[in-house]
């Protein structure tokens, strides 16, 4: 299971990607919101592990931190990292949910330097926040702008070649998606209907590449070493069934 | 029917409370109903007279091969390929972290082609080791009972029927030691059957893996005799077929999945316990019912003789209840007790005042049972497909107050004794295998798996006193995220109150095995036989229909079964009248 380039269930990516964000000491409730995100993710066929990995290496070597304040701005709100580094999109993606569905899309919402910021577009996904355009530009200058239009349609408005799991550390902006906005132009449009996308996936399977080991890695910290005592212990510990 | 029709039962007077249902006591001392999903499956084949099939068997003179067994529904086809193989004795072990098995198992979505059986052929003897693909469903692995497999063969071939006390003592052919679905190692996600109809109840489609195995044991003793004993062979005498059941071995694994499924097993109880309501409301008892139930203490009493197991507790249960079952048939004999308004809870009653936890559950199973008109519609209501979200409009007073109604029985646990914090749970590396440790000498305790809900419930309640009313629960998160979980299962729980073990699950005095048996009665498992406080061995479809058997008018009277007997006892859901 450790090696790449395999085909994955989703209840693969549940169980191996709650439990890799917990083998970096992220706390469980985060985790698995962070898992359910990566469902989403997958679900849309993107490989998971390639936005993931990042922002859990981030966490691992202190880049980015959990830590996170609220303040109410003019516009809305405003989320960010008091401690002066990356806002990890962890933590920054459950808090944006919590702030949508308080808040009932009114208003806009600055989240400052996130990690990776489509794991916060795949919060608002899976917890089927519509009616939102998420904007950012990253680090290497490239816009992005998501339009989640309503629980099954999604577009992605980008003047970028780079695969958008791959953009990193940006200020985002999430306000309401209006009919009349100008910004499609000059700008490559993928849509995405998530009920077809989501079908293929579970007749396929979700692919995973080389980021997989990481996530692997992070996961297998979870997991407790095995002794001849604690073998012993085990549940059928001791028993030949040659009955 | 929905689960907000079976909801509107929850408040009879007839419903017994969350905080007696979901203890750990009564949880182990749980038995089979006819909701139990080996109930449901079995009845939903007969109604929509599914067929069985052979389809291949290549296999050699001892049997190691390949075979596949197909079930056709109405709409689609399921394949079980069985791969066999010899194995040394000595690598026979039931624990998950066996690596050879007499038999191995893929459960596949429709007729495999042969780059499927050769795909694996490669995969499926690897169990765990293997990846698998969404045209598989389920995947499993069996081992023999060596003595009982090689008595049952060696009879067969020379013409003459097995040693009926060892086998009946046994109970099975083979045992099964996992039975994987849901996406594990690649398999079918529950999302992509989930809209099936026939895979709407709960585990059906691993239900289906094991029926099927079942099949395949008995298939396979008769196929071997015949290739040893040739014409003079003799197949297994029709209700000794149905008597055999297969076996499974279940450990820690299970435990897991009860905690992380609280809206599932709240639909389970509620079910259940809403079918007792309804029976326990009756004032004037349907036509043959009461006696019906007089005749099942009749066959429930030497279903408890056959019984037999070297755990000490569970035989001295067994005992009692063996006693309590005799005295509860004297109490019946006195026609006032039981001819009488309300008789099912007047009978309820004077079991629940005298007798122990075993025989209550015991004839909870029973005065369900004859009342399928009643309460089977409740079977479509034992699933979900909720995904609890976290509430971030819900104040943080609002929170107070439920933890405070609602989680009392975590709130006054005192865990700062050391015996409140005793164990924890953990994964291995071995195979991910489950395991419960104590602290202070198993290591791990850094990566213990969040299942404390009572201890995380408790420290809750210590952080919300402290902090003001006003604070919003989205700021009160984003300050204490490690509460976030145990917040968010608390506001999807709280209006399902059959939802949480009630009981501290970290204690010293905590034993696993009343997880294990609660699922297990759920899946409608019997003769539980427990190895330890960890593991227990259990029958399944013991007395269940064999494939030509399901379109008999008695394909749903099989709780309870009695070895040797066709059938358990006369049935108002159909027109079987066997006496016993």
């Amino acid at each position: 299971m450790s090696k790449s380039d395999l085909t994955i269930s989703l209840n693969e990516v549940l169980f191996y990607f709650t439990r890799a964000a917990f083998g970096v000491e992220v706390p469980i409730g985060l985790s698995e919101d962070f898992a359910r995100s990566n469902i989403w993710i997958s679900e849309n066929g993107f490989d998971p592990s390639l936005c993931s990995l990042e922002a859990l290496d981030n966490l691992d070597s202190e880049a980015s931190s959990l830590a996170i304040k609220f303040e109410k701005v003019k516009e809305g709100g405003h989320l960010f990292c008091p401690k002066g580094k990356l806002l990890s999109s962890l933590e920054a993606s459950a808090s944006c949910v919590d702030w949508v569905e308080v808040n009932s899309a009114n208003g806009e919402l600055k989240i400052s330097n996130v990690d990776s910021p489509l794991l916060v577009v795949s919060a608002l996904g899976a917890n089927q926040c519509s009616g939102l355009k998420v904007f950012w530009v990253d680090q290497d200058e490239n816009q992005f702008q998501v339009n989640l239009i309503d629980n099954e349609v999604w577009e992605i408005l980008s003047s970028s070649t780079n695969p958008i799991e791959l953009s990193s550390n940006a200020d985002m902006l999430i306000s309401p998606f209006g009919l009349g906005d100008e910004s499609y132009k000059g700008k490559t449009v993928k849509t995405f209907n998530l009920a077809e996308e989501k079908l293929n996936i579970l007749h396929n399977g979700v692919k995973v590449r080389e980021n997989w080991q990481g996530i692997y890695d992070y996961f297998s910290r979870c997991l407790v070493k095995s002794s001849a005592e604690s073998r012993a212990s085990g549940a059928g510990a001791g028993i030949v069934d040659t009955d | 029917m929905t689960a907000d029709t079976a909801l509107l039962d929850i408040d009879s007077d007839f419903m017994r409370p969350p905080e007696q249902v979901m203890r750990l006591d009564r949880m182990g001392s749980s038995f089979p109903t006819r909701l139990s999903f080996m109930r449901t499956l079995i009845r939903r084949m007969s109604k929509e007279n599914w067929k069985f099939e052979r389809i291949s068997r290549e296999v050699d003179k001892d049997g190691y091969g390949v075979s596949v067994y197909s079930a056709i529904t109405p709409l689609r086809t399921y394949s079980l390929i069985a791969f066999t193989q010899e194995i040394p004795a000595e690598m026979r072990t039931d624990r998950v972290i066996a690596e050879v098995w007499d038999a191995t198992f893929s459960l596949f979505d429709g007729i495999p082609a042969q780059d499927d059986i050769d795909y694996l052929a490669n995969n499926t003897p690897k169990q765990e080791g293997g990846r698998y693909r969404p045209s598989e469903l389920v995947l499993a692995r069996a081992n023999k009972s060596l003595r009982v497999f090689e008595n049952v063969i060696a009879s067969l071939a020379k013409g003459i029927q097995p040693d009926l006390d060892l086998l009946y003592s046994v109970g099975y052919l083979m045992r099964t030691t996992a039975v994987y679905g849901s996406g594990k190692f690649g398999c079918a996600d529950r999302a992509k059957i989930a809209d099936r109809e026939e895979c709407k109840p709960p585990f059906q489609i691993e239900l289906l893996a094991v029926y099927l195995i079942r099949w395949f044991t008995i298939d396979s003793v008769e196929e071997l005799a015949k290739e040893r004993g040739g014409d003079k062979a003799v197949r297994l005498n029709e209700n000794t077929r149905q008597f055999v059941g297969v076996g499974n071995s279940t450990g820690l694994g299970m435990a897991p999945f009860l905690l992380k499924h609280p809206t599932l097993i709240h639909n389970w109880v509620v079910a259940k316990e809403t079918a007792l309501a309804r029976v326990r409301s009756i004032e004037t008892p349907l036509q043959g019912t009461l006696e019906v139930f007089l005749k099942s203490l009749l066959q429930v009493s030497q279903h408890i003789d056959e019984w037999n197991v070297e755990d000490a507790i569970q035989a001295e249960r067994i005992s009692c209840l063996t006693d309590e079952i005799q005295a509860l048939r004297i109490w019946c004999e006195d026609e006032s007790n039981i001819f009488r308004p309300y008789p099912w809870n007047g009978i309820y009653h004077y079991v629940e005042d005298n007798f122990s936890l075993e025989c209550q559950e015991m004839i909870v199973s029973l005065i369900i049972e004859p009342h399928g008109l009643i309460v089977d519609d409740l079977a479509e209501t034992m699933s979900t497909t909720s995904i609890p979200k976290f509430k971030a409009d819900m104040s943080l007073s609002q929170l107070k107050v439920v933890v405070e109604d609602c989680y009392q029985w975590a709130t006054t646990i005192d865990f700062s004794l050391e015996e409140s914090q005793h164990h924890f749970w953990y994964y291995s590396e071995d195979k991910l295998e489950p395991r419960f440790g104590s602290k202070g000498v198993d290591d791990g305790v850094e990566q213990e798996m969040p299942l404390a809900i009572g201890r995380d419930v408790y420290d809750l309640n210590e952080k919300l006193s402290e902090t003001h009313d006003d604070v919003p629960i989205s700021e009160f998160v984003m300050m204490h995220p490690q509460f976030r979980h145990i917040i968010r299962r608390i506001q999807n729980t709280f209006v399902r109150p059959y939802s949480e073990v009630q009981d501290n699950l970290l204690s010293e005095s905590m034993r696993p095995l009343d997880l294990l048996r609660f699922k297990l009665a759920f899946f409608g498992a019997s003769k539980y036989d427990p190895k330890s406080d960890l593991w227990t061995r259990i029958s399944m479809y013991q007395g269940a229909p064999m494939p030509d058997q399901l379109s008999e008018p008695n394909h749903d009277c099989w709780s309870f079964p009695i070895a040797g007997r066709s059938q358990s006892y006369p049935c108002i859901n159909c027109t079987c009248q066997k006496a016993i």
